[in-house]
Parts: C-alpha cells; sequence; structure tokens
C-alpha cells in the first residue's frame, strides 16, 4: 500500500521537487502552499504517513502549521520533518518544542531527502 | 531521476528571476525605510527561496553566494546590524552579481570570479566575524574526526530518551532499525527502573532507557547520525572501544551539514591578502589594479599587433560570446495565469458545440433553415473572435516587468549624477506582448537615462528658475485604440529649439533658409549622429544615439513622438502595437496580384502628374513629390508581373517611409484596410527579397506583405535601365 505524504512549501519549484522525489520513491503527495492551506487540506481528509513542512511561510509558518497539526488526533504520532537551514539554530529549537520530528537542512538532494524521510518513517 | 529535474530547471530559472525582482525592490525601498522589518523578511525570504533550491538542483556557485548574503541579511533581521547606506549598496551590489551566476546557470557560461569573491569577502567582511570563525572551527572538528576512523570499530551505546519521544512522531525501534542496518547491536539491555504502575502510566511517554554495544565499518558520523533528531533531548552517550581501552567520549556536538565553504578553500588573489593583513590599504590596490593594463594595450605598445587586429579580435570575441549564449538559452517559456487558461478551455468547449451544430445542421439542410444557419455562423463568428482575443492574451504580460529595473537605473543615475531625482510608475498593469515587452527595455532605459542626464537640471539651477529641487521622471503606459502608449515624462529644461536648429545646420541636416515648425525640429534629434550636449558624461551622450532609439521603435512597428515646452519638460510617447503578429496593414492590386502594406509605413498616395518622373543616371527612376526627388519602384517590375497600368500617370504612387528614407512604390489600386496575421515566410518557404510575410486573405488566397526596409535597400541596389 503506498504511503501519503503531505508537503508544504510556498516556493512551487522547492515543493515539486519534494513532491517529485516522494512521488518517484512510490509515495501518493499532498501539495500546499503554506500552513493554512495544509490544515485546509487534511482537515477531516485522510490520514498522512507523513509530513514534510517548510517553514518560512506566508499565511501560516511551519511552526504553527507543526503546533495545529499536533493538535489533531490523526497527526499526534505523524513524523513530520522541517525543511531549515544552517543558519537557523533557534528556528530548529522552535520546531522541536512544536513537535517536529526532525528536520533537513537545506540545500539538499533528493536521497538525503529519501533517507531522512526513511529514517523516521514506520514501516 | 536526473531528467525528471531536468524539466523544473525552467521553472527554477523564472522563479529566481521573480525572487531576483522581489530582492532588489525590497532593497530599494529598504534605503528609503532601514527600520523596516517586514521588508527585510520579505527579501531574507526570496534570498532564502533562492538559496534553497538553487542547491537542489546543484547549483552551489549560486547557492553559496546567496548564503553569504542571506547571512548578512538574517543579522539584520535579527537587529545585530543596521542598514546603512554601504550595506545597502553592498546587498545590491551582489543582487547583480547573483543575477549573473544565476545567468550563468542556465547558459552555462562563464562569470567573473573576481567579481564573485570580493563580494564574497566583502559580505563576510559585513556579516559578523564570528561567524566565520565558528564555520573553521566547525570544519576542523569535522575533518579531524573523519580521519581517526579505520576499518571496523565497536561503538558501547547508552541512551535515555526524552519522556515525550513518542508526542514528536519519534520512534526508538526506527533508532534500532537503522542501526542495525549499519552494523551489528549486541548485549542490549533495557533499563525499565522508571516504568510506573500502569495506572500511573501515560502512554504516550516513553520511560525507558538502553545500553548496547554496536559494531560497524561505519564512520563515527553515520553513528551520530542514527541520533541526529533526539541527540539534544537525549542522556547519550556513544563512547568507541579499541582494544578493550575507550577512546575520548564524544558528547554533544554534531557533524555540520554546512557545505563547504568555497571561500576558505580556495586561495585568495594577493590584492586581498596584503590588503587583509594590513600591508596596502583597499584605496592603494584598487588604484593599483585600475592601473593594470589589458593584454591587448601592451600587446600594441610593444608594437606586436596593430590596434586594428586588436579590434577585429575583440569583435570576434564578442560574437563567439553572444552565439554561444544564444544558442544555450533560446528555449522561452510564458507563464500564464491558470485564470486565462481556463477561459480559453471554456471558449473551445463552445467553439465545439457550436461546430457539432453547424455539422448537424449540414447533414440535412434545407432552405428553410436558412435563418438557423445564419445564426450559427454569426455564434461561430463570435466564437472564433474571442478565442482569438484569450490567445493572443496568452502572450500578455504586464508592462510592469519592463519597467521594474528603472527604480534602480534612477537611483543610480541620480547619485553619478548629483540630481535629486523621484521616478513615478503608472500603469505597471497595462498588459503588453510580451516580445514587445522584451524589446522596449533597451529603448526605455535609453530615454530614461536621457532624461536623468540631460532633460533634468542639476539641483541649484532648478532652484534658480523657481522649480523644487527633486526633479521628476514620470513612466505610464497606458491603452490607446488598438495600441499601447509608453510615455517618458520629465519635468526638466525641456527641448532648446534654437540649440537644436543651429547644431542641425552646422551638421548640414537642414539648410539654414528652411522655416520649420515645432514639430519639424524636434524629430531632428533621432538623426544619426545628432547630440545636443555639451559635454559627454558617463550616463549618455557616448555614440549610442537616439537614433537607435527611433529604429528599434519602429523596427517593432511603433512610433514615436516628442512633446517639449522650454523650461517646463519633455514628454517622448511611444506608440507600440500590441503584438507583433498582426499587423494593421493596406491592401493594394498589381495586376491580378494581392500585396499589403504595412500601414504604419505608408505616408500618403498619390497620383503623379505625367511629367513628374525623371531618370537619373546610376539612380534609376525618380519621382519629383513637391520638389522632393524620391527613389521610384515600378512593383511589377519587382516581381516580374503583368500590370494594368505602365503608364504612372494612371497607376497610383504609395511613399512609404522607414526609418526616415523613402521611397514610392507604384501599384495600380488600392483595395482597403485590414488586419492580417503574419506567417513567416522563410518557415514556410525562404527568404524573398522585399517580401516580410505573407497571410492569408478572405478569399482564401495568399497574400504577400511587403517589406518596406527591403524594398528601399532595392531600390538603391537594383539600378534599372531608363524606362
Amino acid at each position: 500500500m503506498s504511503k501519503t505524504a503531505l508537503v508544504v512549501d510556498d516556493s512551487p519549484t522547492m515543493r515539486q521537487m519534494v513532491a517529485l522525489t516522494l512521488t518517484n520513491a512510490g509515495f501518493k503527495v499532498v501539495e500546499a502552499q503554506h500552513g493554512k492551506d495544509a490544515v485546509a487540506k487534511v482537515a477531516g481528509g485522510p490520514k498522512m504517513d507523513i509530513v514534510v513542512t517548510d517553514l518560512n511561510m506566508p499565511e501560516m509558518d511551519g511552526i504553527s502549521l507543526i503546533k495545529e497539526l499536533r493538535k489533531m488526533a490523526s497527526f499526534k504520532f505523524t513524523p513530520i520533518l522541517m525543511l531549515t537551514t544552517e543558519s537557523a539554530a533557534d528556528k530548529k529549537q522552535a520546531g522541536k518544542e512544536a513537535g517536529a520530528t526532525g528536520w533537513i537542512v537545506k540545500p539538499f538532494n533528493p536521497e538525503l531527502l529519501l533517507n531522512v524521510i526513511a529514517k523516521v518513517l514506520p514501516a | 531521476m536526473s531528467n525528471d529535474f531536468a524539466q523544473f530547471q525552467e521553472t527554477f530559472f523564472e522563479e529566481a528571476g521573480d525572487h531576483l525582482a522581489v530582492v532588489e525592490e525590497g532593497l530599494l525601498a529598504l534605503e528609503q525605510h532601514p527600520e523596516d522589518l517586514d521588508l527585510l523578511n520579505k527579501i531574507f525570504r526570496s534570498a532564502h527561496s533562492i538559496k534553497g533550491t538553487s542547491g537542489m538542483f546543484g547549483f552551489n556557485a549560486v547557492a553559496q553566494f546567496t548564503h553569504k548574503m542571506e547571512t548578512l541579511l538574517d543579522l539584520l533581521r535579527n537587529g545585530q546590524k543596521v542598514v546603512t547606506p554601504h550595506i545597502a549598496d553592498l546587498l545590491l551590489k551582489s543582487t547583480d552579481c547573483l543575477k549573473l551566476l544565476i545567468d550563468a546557470a542556465k547558459t552555462g557560461s562563464a562569470v567573473d570570479d573576481k567579481t564573485v569573491h570580493r563580494l564574497t569577502s566583502e559580505l563576510a567582511a559585513a556579516s559578523d566575524t564570528k561567524v566565520k570563525a565558528e564555520a573553521k572551527v566547525e570544519k576542523e572538528n569535522r575533518s579531524s574526526s573523519s580521519t581517526a576512523l579505520a576499518s571496523t570499530a565497536t561503538f558501547l551505546i547508552a541512551w535515555t530518551p526524552p519522556e515525550w519521544l513518542f508526542q514528536r512522531g519519534l520512534d526508538p525501534l526506527q533508532i534500532f532499525k537503522e542501526l542495525a542496518d549499519l552494523g551489528t547491536v549486541s548485549q542490549v539491555t533495557v533499563d525499565t527502573t522508571k516504568l510506573p504502575e500502569l495506572a500511573a502510566m501515560d502512554p504516550e511517554k516513553c520511560y525507558l532507557s538502553w545500553t548496547m554495544k554496536f559494531e560497524t565499518a561505519k564512520d563515527r558520523q553515520v553513528v551520530d547520525a542514527v541520533f541526529e533528531f533526539v541527540r539534544e533531548d537525549s542522556v547519550l552517550s556513544i563512547t568507541e572501544e579499541v582494544k578493550g581501552k575507550e577512546l575520548g567520549v564524544r558528547g554533544e556536538e554534531r557533524p555540520s551539514p554546512l557545505t563547504p565553504d568555497g571561500l576558505e578553500g580556495e586561495p585568495k588573489p594577493l590584492g586581498e591578502i596584503l590588503v587583509e593583513t594590513g600591508v596596502v590599504s583597499r584605496e592603494t590596490l584598487d588604484h593599483a589594479l585600475a592601473q593594470q593594463k589589458r593584454v591587448g594595450e601592451i600587446l600594441i605598445e610593444q608594437h606586436a599587433v596593430t590596434p586594428q587586429q586588436i579590434e577585429q579580435a575583440l569583435q570576434k570575441q564578442k560574437q563567439q560570446g553572444s552565439t554561444a549564449q544564444s544558442k544555450k538559452s533560446e528555449t522561452t517559456s510564458i507563464r500564464v495565469d491558470t485564470d486565462k487558461i481556463d477561459k480559453l478551455i471554456n471558449l473551445v468547449g463552445e467553439l465545439v458545440i457550436t461546430q457539432s451544430m453547424l455539422s448537424e445542421l449540414g447533414v440535412r439542410f434545407e432552405m428553410s433553415q436558412m435563418p438557423v444557419l445564419l445564426e450559427r455562423m454569426a455564434q461561430l463568428e463570435h466564437n472564433t473572435r474571442e478565442i482569438q482575443e484569450r490567445v493572443m492574451g496568452i502572450r500578455m504580460l504586464p508592462i510592469g516587468t519592463a519597467f521594474s529595473r528603472f527604480p534602480r537605473l534612477v537611483r543610480d543615475l541620480s547619485a553619478k549624477a548629483g540630481k535629486k531625482i523621484q521616478l513615478v510608475l503608472s500603469g505597471e498593469e497595462t498588459e503588453l506582448d510580451k516580445t514587445v515587452i522584451e524589446s522596449i527595455g533597451d529603448p526605455l532605459t535609453h530615454l530614461v537615462r536621457n532624461s536623468a542626464d540631460h532633460g533634468l537640471e542639476a539641483p541649484e539651477e532648478r532652484l534658480d528658475n523657481n522649480k523644487p529641487e527633486l526633479g521628476t521622471i514620470r513612466l505610464n503606459a497606458f491603452h490607446a485604440g488598438g495600441s499601447i502608449c509608453v510615455t517618458v515624462e520629465d519635468d526638466g529644461r525641456g527641448l532648446d529649439r534654437d540649440k537644436i536648429l543651429a547644431k542641425a545646420i552646422k551638421q548640414g541636416l537642414v539648410s539654414e533658409h528652411e522655416k520649420l515648425s515645432d514639430d519639424q525640429i524636434w524629430p531632428l534629434i533621432f538623426k544619426p549622429g545628432f547630440s545636443t550636449a555639451e559635454k559627454v558624461t558617463d550616463v549618455s551622450g557616448r555614440g549610442v544615439g537616439m537614433d537607435v532609439v527611433k529604429r528599434n521603435i519602429e523596427g517593432l512597428g511603433g512610433a514615436i513622438t516628442i512633446k517639449t515646452a522650454l523650461g517646463k519638460g519633455t514628454i517622448f510617447t511611444l506608440k507600440l502595437p500590441l503584438t507583433l503578429a498582426i499587423i494593421e496593414g493596406m491592401t493594394v492590386r498589381v495586376g491580378k496580384e494581392t500585396y499589403i502594406v504595412p500601414l504604419l509605413s505608408i505616408l500618403e498616395s498619390i497620383q503623379p502628374k505625367a511629367g513628374a518622373m525623371k531618370t537619373v543616371v546610376g539612380r534609376g527612376e525618380l519621382i519629383d513629390v513637391r520638389n522632393t526627388y524620391l527613389p521610384m519602384m515600378r512593383l511589377y517590375d519587382v516581381f516580374s508581373l503583368q500590370p494594368e497600368f505602365t503608364d504612372p500617370a494612371k497607376a497610383i504612387l504609395l511613399i512609404l517611409e522607414t526609418e526616415g528614407e523613402q521611397v514610392a512604390v507604384m501599384v495600380d489600386e488600392i483595395l482597403g484596410q485590414q488586419q492580417v496575421v503574419i506567417k513567416s515566410m522563410e518557415q514556410n518557404f525562404r527568404k524573398v527579397d522585399g517580401i516580410a510575410g505573407a497571410t492569408i486573405l478572405g478569399d482564401g488566397t495568399v497574400g504577400f506583405i511587403l517589406d518596406v526596409r527591403g524594398l528601399i535597400e532595392m531600390s538603391r541596389r537594383i539600378v534599372p535601365v531608363a524606362a
């Protein structure tokens, strides 16, 4: 059974790249442009196996999104990866406190993305 | 997988372009409002996106450079640094450099490493020096740890995860699995002492801790990486066991995923090192570098080559450069609002319905159904026209994209010329064909430069003339009938009638005795080689004149006009066609053939008197039009046709003009005026002299569109024998 991933990023290029990488790896991908969009897309919708989200986004940023998701029963234990940069150490801390499972440091290549996902995704 | 990624590269370049525009615009605004945090955040976000995406595509030069910019921006954003004019300027220059880097990534061409290097070090200098030091330490750490390991090693791992492990979506099982993938886990013990009574237990918390022995051939870093997401919050010790002896305990430090810093790896230019070590000052270095001669100059001095040879070689270099570039980057794409596409699809749907209604009607048609048929035909026409308009609309972009470069330009110009200039943009949303937008950039730039340099006065002069110190340049775009008008307006000194006239007489463009109206005088500034600027400045007045502007605009099928008042200002108005794919044409007949003449190039049509023709040896036939002799071409001669009239007195002469040159073209009859869609001759057949393209006429036959420029050239080349 294929797994479902939610990819949240306001940059279309980044989002498409991540989505493509995941699609190629056999995931079903749901894309969202920012936190609000993501919340709207998962509200009452299908359960996600993994969430990959950017942090810097308009409307609702990644940290708030993670907090929102963790409040939902269906996302309580779902692995959530955040895309971050090496310059944002405080962001990482904030993300962890919000409930992020892990992080991927940008720029990254597709292999790394898949490796990190394999690391946190229960079989 | 790489092919899949290649398809996104185009998107990346487009997106990067958008982000660059945001950064540049933001930086310009930031100069006015250095405290604006929202603005800084916006700039940062864009820079950040460029870095992230470029890294994914492997454009490391771009990613590394943007990283440097981002570091500085981040410091500004956090208030650790303040936006000074120097920093703003540096960031703007870096944006330019980034643009070059992205272009280079796109075309695969080389970048001027010196500039990149210089800016990189300037950016690093402007950012906190501590950042640099940390990076270095981190690097050393990494290199020492990666050399420390050989073949297999055994680690003793003791791990107590935080209680809230599960709440972050983490699972210890995942970590054991990952370890098992990397090596052999043995002697695992689990500590359950913290486990409370069942009733008091929170199933969402983790109460367990483990110790284990782990044998692996992998690097220490890889083992550390397994615990990457939990290390900082766990009690974790990973100790290496060699021959029963424990080596140094490694606690909390983490391997940095930071890409190696390009700056540290490469040797610096000598000058930079001398400046850094304080041997020479930056000024001395710049001065010395400015005196450095180019290889061509040195060769000329040594009489090894002639200046002409160098000039030729440079030309060649330029050509090679430009062809190489154009070869690589010529897949252009356009981003279209999904709304536009949806509407189009909707319309095509309607067209299909109309078509099926018509074909049904056609299957069993009776004369009584004529009104229905006419109604359906009208509907079809309506559908077609609307689709045509919408499809044209797809190529339309707001002209704002062409305007966006001017805030920066005007800022730089005003700094350079020591004038105070404000730029007011309006009508940015006016839509124009993409090709036209791309082609008007240079002419507009020239006009704006011209206004800033020659049009606007120096601040003192303005104050003396009771004008506000701050000069204004206005760029406006608006629809006017089937065309778009773009105006470049300044409130400067205006054109000086007497000065222009005197100069024109001096250059022999007009004779002293001619009485010229204002409207005849202003266009003189478009004559090649004409420049009234008393001194040549850095900004304009260096040979590339207004004649080029006029030629470019006319090349697009547009026109340029001037309105000016001495002491008050000047308005240049560019009238541009909405699109290049359709022209307004006049249909004319020669014998049985129909030709289309671009309406914009027709000055007038006349029926000459019998004695108005002269034949001049070496110049062919000339016609006297109000005391001016124009070359005359018989279109039937040019295209070898059988005409109705061979006597010019019976036929009609069209006076055509392009780029200031005129020619009289003889045809049998003028048929009418219509819009025609241009089809390329080169793509469908081959280039034919005197023909700009073809079109399908109303009756389904092919009509040729005359190439006025080509005809004028032919009239010079072919000197017909006297008729």
